[in-house]
C-alpha cells in the first residue's frame, strides 16, 4: 500500500506539476516568471525615520497588495529590538541599519543569517550638536558672506571644544544610535577625519563599549529619544537619521553640523533586511516584496521629487514616523536646516531611488565591513577575500536583478532605471567623496583600512 | 382656636418639609455638586498649570486641546474603518481575480492590515489586561484557598510570595519574551506573541495579592464554621464549596480589586516597554512622535487609562456585590 | 451490659509554650439512652474539652469515647453539636442552613419532597417555620440559636451536644429558649449533653448533673441525680423543695468544694452566678471590685 501511494505520487507529481506551470504561463505570462507568493500575510518592522518611506509608501500606494501581498507595518523600539523579531520570526522583514545584516552574518552581536535583497536610499543623516557646544565651535568655522557659516564643517573645529571638555574633567558624550549603525561609522569617521578619537572596540575582551582610547565617548539612544537625550544633558552631540535633526532645530535645542552627504557623499544608509532562511523557504515572496519596495522608492524620487510633499504627509501619520509634516518636509523635499534660519538646498539630502540607490552593491557591504574592523569589532586581520565573501553572503543583487527584471518586463519600471545587470559586478567605481578625501575602492578593502590616520590597520590588534 | 392650631400644625409641616428639601439639596450637592466644583477646580488649575509649561513641543496641552485631540482621534478612527472597508473590497476583487486564474487556490480573507486607531488600543488593552487578570485569578483563587487550608502549603510557598511579589513588570518582561518565543512556536498563532507576553506579564504580577488575600481570607475563617463542616462530615469539596469559598468572598475581592489594579497599570508599562498593542504602545508611539500634538493626544490617552482603571475597580465591587452574600 | 455512651478513663493534654497543660484528667462518664446529661463547672475547667471530645473535634490524649460500642475516632453527624454562637452559615437563610445538614445525613435515604418536610418539620419544631427563608443576619440571636438547635436535631443524632447553646442570650429570651427545649426533648426523649453555667438551667432541664472540678487536671467532682418529675414547670418548681435542695447541691459544690476566685476579666461570669445565688452575690461583687 505504501509504496503503491508513494509511486503513484511520484509520477503523478510532476504531471500536475508541469500543469499547473503549463496553465499559468497561458494564462498570464507575468506571473509565470513570478509565481504567487508562497506567504501573503507579512509583517514589517521600522524606526521612525523618514528612510522608512518606501514602505510606507509601498503600502499606502498599493504596491504591496498588488503584490498579493497583505503586510501590516509596526513601529520599534529600537534596533535591537528590531533585529530580534527579525531573527526570532516575529517581524518577517524590517528597515534595517546597513550594518546589522552584515554583523548579524559574520555574528557580531546575534548571530544570524540576514540577507538583504533591497538597499533602502542614499544619505539622510546628519550629526547635531548642542546649542552650548555649537556656541563654542563657531569661532573655530569660517564664515560666508551671509554670515553663516561655510560647509562642510569640519570635525577640527569641534577639537577644540572636546579639549576643553577634557581639561575640565568632563566627558565629551555623543550619541548614535546602534554599535553597527551608519551613524556610528559616519559619526567616527567624521570625529577622526577631525582628529578627535571615538574609541576602539574589543569583543575579545568583551569589550563592548567602543571607548578604549576614546576622546569623544559614544553610546547608544534610540533615534527618537535623541532630541530629549540632548536636550536633558546627557549627551552632548548626535548622529542620527532624519527627523531627528531637524527636530533639535524645531525645538530649538541643538545645531545640526554636518550632513552624512558632505562626509560621504552618496553614501549607503538603510536596507530592507530577511533572514536567509525566509528567502529560501518563500522565493516568491521575496521578490515580491523587492518588486513593491523597488517602485516605492522610484515613486519617492519620480518627477524629481515631486512627489515627496505627498510623500512627507504619510509619513507624518502618527502610526508611521509621526513629527510634525514641516519638520519631516524640512529634510525630505530637499532642503536643510543647519542652524535655524540657515536652510540650504540639498536636493540629494535624501535618495531614495537615483543614483541605483536600491541596487545592494557589494563594495557597499564591504565598506561596512571596513569599518568594523577599523574601529576593532572585527577583532582580527581578514583577507580581502573574506572581506567579499561576507558581502556576498549578505547582499543579494540577483534578487534585486530577479524583480527588477520583471518590473521591466511587465513594463512598469523601463530598463534604464537600473543598472545593466549583465554588466553589473556589485562594485563600484572607486569612490572619492569622503570628507578627508581619501579614496575607497571596494576590491581592496585592506589597503582602504591602512590608510585612515586613526584606526586599527592591518596587523594591530588590541 | 382649631383653626388656630391647624394653622399652626400646617406651618409646623411646612417648615418640616422645608426642612426636608434643604436636606436633599445638601445630600444632592454632596453627591453631584462638590465633585462638580472638584472637577471644575481641577479643569481650571489644568488650564493655568498648562499654560505656563513651555516644553519643546509646545506648550503642555489644556483641557482644550485634549477634547480636541479625542475629536481627532475619533475622526482617524472613523476615516480607518473606511480605509478598511476599502481593503477589504479590494482584497475581494483580488481573490475573485486569483480564484479565476487559479482554481485551485482556496480564496482566504486576511484580516485589516492597517494601523490600529485608539479605539482599537483601548479594546487591545481591555481584552489583554482580562485575560492576563482571569488567568491570574484561575491561577491564584485555587491556590490561595488551597494554602488557606494547608499550613504547610502555606509555609513552604510563602517565602515564595513574599519575593515575587515586589517584581515590576519591567524585571519579568524580557524573561516572559524569550520564553514565550521559545515555546510558543506555531506557523498560524491563533493569538499573536506580544498579545501572550503582555497578557503573561499581567498574570504574573497581579497574581500575588490574589493568592494572598484569599489564603488570608481561607485561613481565618471562623473555627465554628469550619466545626460544622467537620460535624457534617462534608467531603473536601462540598467543603470548599458550600463553607470555604462563600466564607472567603470578600477577601478573595479585596484581592481582586487589587490585582486588577496592578493588572492595568502592569499592563500599560509593559506595552509601552514592548511596544505590544494597546494603550501604552499609543502612548510611546506618541512620545517618540514627538509631532505637536504627541502631547495633548498622551494626555488624552492617560485620561482614557485613568476612566478605564476607575471603571474596572467599579465593575469588580459591582460584581462583589452581585456575588457576596455579605451586602 | 455496657451503657449507651460511655467516657472512659479520658486525659487531656495541651501542649503550650511554657510546657505541656494537663486540662482533663481522667474523666469517667457513663451515659444511658434518653438521658439528659449537664456538664457544669466554672470556666476553664475544661467542660467544653470534654463536650469536643465526644463530638470527634478533639482526640482525647489518652483514654477514649464509646458510643453503641464503637470508639469515636472523628466527628460525625450522628454526634451533633450545637454550638454557644449557632454558627449558622451566614451565606444560607435558616431553611438553607438546615438543608445542608439534611442533605449529608439523608441523600439518597429521602427523596426531594421528603427532606423539604423534614427540614421544615425541624423548623416548626423550634418555632422557625415564620421566618425559615430569612438569613441569620436578619433575625435575633434566639431565633439564631432555634435555627441551630433545628439543624442539629433534623441530623437524627445518637447525641446531641449543646456547648453553652443560651449562654450568649438575654435572660428572658433563655428562659424561653429552655421551655422550647423541654418541650422539644418530651417529643424526641434524645440522649442530650449540655455544657452551661447557669444553675437553674441545669436542674430544670437535666436528668444528671456532672459537676466537674476546676482545670488543670479537672475530671468529674460529683454527680447529682435530678428525679422531678416531667414535664417540670419553671414557677412552680421555684417552690419546689427538692428542686431547692438540688439546687443548692450544685451551688455548695461550686462555690464550697470548687471555689474559685474570678478575675475581673471574668466580670461576666461573675454577674451572672449573682443571679443565681442571693447569698453568693456579696462574694461576687467583692470579687468583681477587687
Amino acid at each position: 500500500m505504501n509504496w503503491t501511494a508513494t509511486l503513484a505520487q511520484q509520477i503523478i507529481r510532476p504531471l500536475l506539476l508541469g500543469m499547473s506551470i503549463g496553465a499559468s504561463i497561458c494564462i498570464s505570462p507575468a506571473l509565470a516568471e513570478v509565481g504567487y507568493p508562497e506567504k501573503e500575510e507579512l509583517k514589517f518592522g521600522f524606526i521612525k525615520l523618514t528612510d522608512m518611506a518606501p514602505i510606507a509608501i509601498a503600502y499606502e500606494k498599493g504596491y504591496f497588495e498588488e503584490e498579493g501581498l497583505y503586510v501590516s507595518i509596526e513601529a520599534q523600539a529600537n534596533w535591537k529590538v528590531l533585529l530580534d523579531g527579525v531573527i526570532d520570526g516575529r517581524l518577517d522583514g524590517a528597515h534595517m541599519l546597513a550594518g546589522q545584516p552584515i554583523a548579524a552574518t559574520i555574528g557580531y552581536g546575534t548571530k544570524a543569517h540576514i540577507i538583504t535583497p533591497f538597499s533602502m536610499d542614499l544619505n539622510g543623516n546628519a550629526i547635531t550638536v548642542s546649542n552650548d557646544v555649537w556656541a563654542k565651535m563657531k569661532p573655530h568655522i569660517a564664515k560666508q558672506a551671509d554670515g553663516f557659516p561655510v560647509h562642510p564643517i569640519k570635525a577640527d573645529s569641534l577639537k577644540p571644544v572636546v579639549d576643553e571638555f577634557k581639561a575640565a574633567g568632563k566627558p565629551f558624550n555623543m550619541g548614535m544610535v546602534f554599535p553597527v549603525s551608519t551613524h556610528n561609522y559616519e559619526l567616527r569617521y567624521w570625529l577622526a577625519a577631525g582628529g578627535i578619537h571615538p574609541g576602539f572596540y574589543a569583543p575579545h575582551k568583551g569589550d563592548t563599549s567602543g571607548q578604549i582610547d576614546a576622546q569623544a565617548l559614544l553610546s547608544v539612544t534610540p533615534p527618537p529619544q535623541m532630541p530629549s537625550t540632548l536636550e536633558a544633558g546627557t549627551i552632548n552631540g548626535y548622529c542620527v537619521g532624519e527627523p531627528w535633526n531637524q527636530q533639535a532645530v524645531f525645538k530649538g535645542i541643538g545645531v545640526p553640523v554636518v550632513t552624512d552627504y558632505e562626509i560621504w557623499k552618496d553614501n549607503p544608509e538603510k536596507v530592507f533586511g530577511i533572514t536567509a532562511e525566509f528567502a529560501e523557504k518563500y522565493p516568491n515572496t521575496t521578490i515580491r516584496l523587492t518588486r513593491a519596495l523597488i517602485r516605492a522608492a522610484k515613486w519617492l524620487d519620480d518627477n524629481n521629487n515631486g512627489n515627496r510633499p505627498e510623500a512627507v504627509k504619510i509619513l507624518s501619520q502618527s502610526n508611521y514616523v509621526g513629527a510634525d509634516y514641516e519638520v519631516i518636509a524640512n529634510s525630505m523635499t530637499g532642503t536643510f536646516e543647519y542652524e535655524k534660519g540657515d536652510k540650504r538646498a540639498v536636493p540629494d539630502f535624501n535618495v531614495f531611488f537615483r543614483h541605483n540607490a536600491t541596487y545592494p552593491y557589494y563594495s557597499d557591504a564591504i565598506w561596512y565591513l571596513t569599518q568594523m574592523r577599523r574601529w576593532g569589532q572585527i577583532e582580527q586581520d581578514q583577507s580581502d577575500e573574506w572581506y567579499k565573501d561576507v558581502a556576498a553572503k549578505v547582499y543579494r543583487p540577483d534578487i534585486y536583478a530577479k524583480a527588477a527584471q520583471s518590473l521591466i518586463d511587465d513594463k512598469l519600471i523601463p530598463a534604464t532605471a537600473f543598472p545593466d545587470f549583465s554588466k553589473e559586478t556589485g562594485f563600484k567605481a572607486p569612490q572619492t567623496h569622503f570628507i578627508d578625501n581619501l579614496t575607497y575602492d571596494g576590491n581592496q578593502p585592506n589597503a582602504y583600512i591602512n590608510s585612515f590616520v586613526i584606526g586599527l590597520k592591518q596587523g594591530d590588534k588590541l | 382656636m382649631n383653626s388656630l392650631t391647624s394653622i399652626a400644625s400646617n406651618r409646623l409641616i411646612e417648615q418640616g418639609r422645608k426642612a426636608a428639601v434643604m436636606l436633599k439639596i445638601t445630600e444632592l450637592s454632596k453627591l453631584i455638586l462638590l465633585p462638580f466644583i472638584g472637577i471644575a477646580i481641577f479643569l481650571v488649575m489644568w488650564t493655568v498649570t498648562a499654560n505656563s509649561i513651555e516644553t519643546s513641543l509646545g506648550k503642555f496641552p489644556g483641557p482644550v486641546a485634549v477634547v480636541e485631540q479625542f475629536e481627532n482621534l475619533y475622526s482617524e478612527h472613523v476615516a480607518e474603518r473606511e480605509k478598511a472597508q476599502a481593503f477589504y473590497q479590494r482584497q475581494d476583487e483580488r481573490n475573485a481575480a486569483r480564484t479565476a486564474n487559479d482554481p485551485n487556490y482556496v480564496a482566504k480573507i486576511r484580516g485589516y492590515t492597517g494601523k490600529e486607531t485608539f479605539w482599537d488600543q483601548i479594546i487591545t488593552s481591555l481584552i489583554t489586561v482580562m485575560s492576563g487578570f482571569l488567568l491570574a485569578a484561575i491561577i491564584a483563587i485555587p491556590l490561595g484557598i488551597w494554602m488557606g487550608l494547608s499550613r504547610s502549603l502555606q509555609a513552604a510557598i510563602n517565602p515564595i510570595i513574599q519575593i515575587f511579589k515586589p517584581v515590576s513588570p519591567l524585571a519579568w518582561l524580557p524573561l516572559v519574551t524569550m520564553v514565550v518565543s521559545a515555546v510558543y512556536v506555531s506557523p498560524d498563532p491563533i493569538v499573536s506573541k506580544s498579545f501572550i507576553n503582555s497578557m503573561l506579564t499581567v498574570t504574573l504580577c497581579s497574581v500575588w495579592p490574589m493568592i494572598i488575600n484569599t489564603a488570608i481570607g481561607v485561613s481565618s475563617i471562623d473555627s465554628d464554621l469550619i466545626n460544622v463542616s467537620k460535624v457534617l462530615r462534608l467531603s473536601a469539596i462540598t467543603h470548599v464549596q458550600k463553607i470555604v469559598l462563600p466564607a472567603s468572598i470578600p477577601m478573595i475581592f479585596t484581592g481582586m480589586r487589587l490585582s486588577l489594579g496592578v493588572a492595568w497599570m502592569v499592563l500599560i508599562a509593559a506595552e509601552m516597554l514592548a511596544q505590544n498593542p494597546g494603550l501604552g504602545k499609543f502612548v510611546w508611539d506618541e512620545f517618540q512622535n514627538g509631532s505637536s500634538d504627541s502631547l495633548a493626544r498622551i494626555m488624552a490617552a492617560v485620561v482614557v487609562i485613568g476612566f478605564i482603571g476607575f471603571l474596572l475597580d467599579r465593575g469588580i465591587l459591582a460584581l462583589q456585590h452581585w456575588v457576596s452574600w455579605d451586602k | 451490659m455496657s451503657s449507651f455512651l460511655e467516657i472512659s478513663g479520658v486525659d487531656m493534654v495541651f501542649p503550650t509554650p511554657k510546657g505541656s497543660f494537663t486540662a482533663l484528667k481522667d474523666v469517667n462518664l457513663k451515659i444511658n439512652k434518653g438521658e439528659f446529661i449537664s456538664l457544669i463547672g466554672h470556666s476553664g475547667c475544661g467542660k467544653s474539652t470534654v463536650l469536643n471530645i465526644v463530638a470527634g473535634l478533639y482526640q482525647a490524649s489518652s483514654g477514649g469515647v464509646i458510643l453503641k460500642s464503637a470508639e469515636v475516632k472523628e466527628p460525625g453527624p450522628e454526634r451533633a453539636v450545637v454550638f454557644q454562637n449557632h454558627s449558622l452559615l451566614p451565606w444560607l437563610s435558616a431553611y438553607q442552613n438546615v438543608e445542608l445538614a439534611v442533605k449529608q445525613v439523608f441523600s439518597g435515604k429521602m427523596n426531594k419532597t421528603e427532606m423539604k418536610q423534614w427540614i421544615e418539620h425541624n423548623l416548626q419544631l423550634v418555632h422557625m417555620d415564620h421566618a425559615m427563608h430569612k438569613r441569620p443576619g436578619e433575625i435575633s440571636g434566639g431565633m439564631k440559636q432555634r435555627v441551630g438547635i433545628a439543624r442539629a436535631l433534623a441530623m437524627q443524632p445518637e447525641v446531641l451536644l449543646m456547648d453553652e447553646p443560651f449562654g450568649a442570650l438575654d435572660a428572658l429570651t433563655r428562659a424561653h429558649m429552655q421551655d422550647s427545649l423541654m418541650e422539644i426533648q418530651s417529643q424526641l426523649n434524645n440522649t442530650v449533653i449540655m455544657i452551661t453555667h447557669d444553675v437553674d438551667e441545669a436542674v430544670l432541664l437535666s436528668d444528671k448533673i456532672v459537676m466537674m472540678t476546676n482545670g488543670p487536671e479537672a475530671t468529674v467532682g460529683d454527680i447529682l441525680q435530678v428525679g422531678l418529675e416531667r414535664p417540670r414547670n419553671r414557677l412552680a418548681l421555684a417552690q419546689d423543695a427538692e428542686y431547692n435542695r438540688l439546687r443548692s447541691e450544685v451551688l455548695k459544690f461550686l462555690y464550697e468544694k470548687q471555689r474559685k476566685v474570678e478575675s475581673l476579666t471574668q466580670n461576666k461570669q461573675a454577674s451572672k452566678m449573682q443571679d443565681m445565688s442571693q447569698q453568693e452575690s456579696n462574694e461576687a461583687v467583692k470579687f468583681s471590685n477587687s
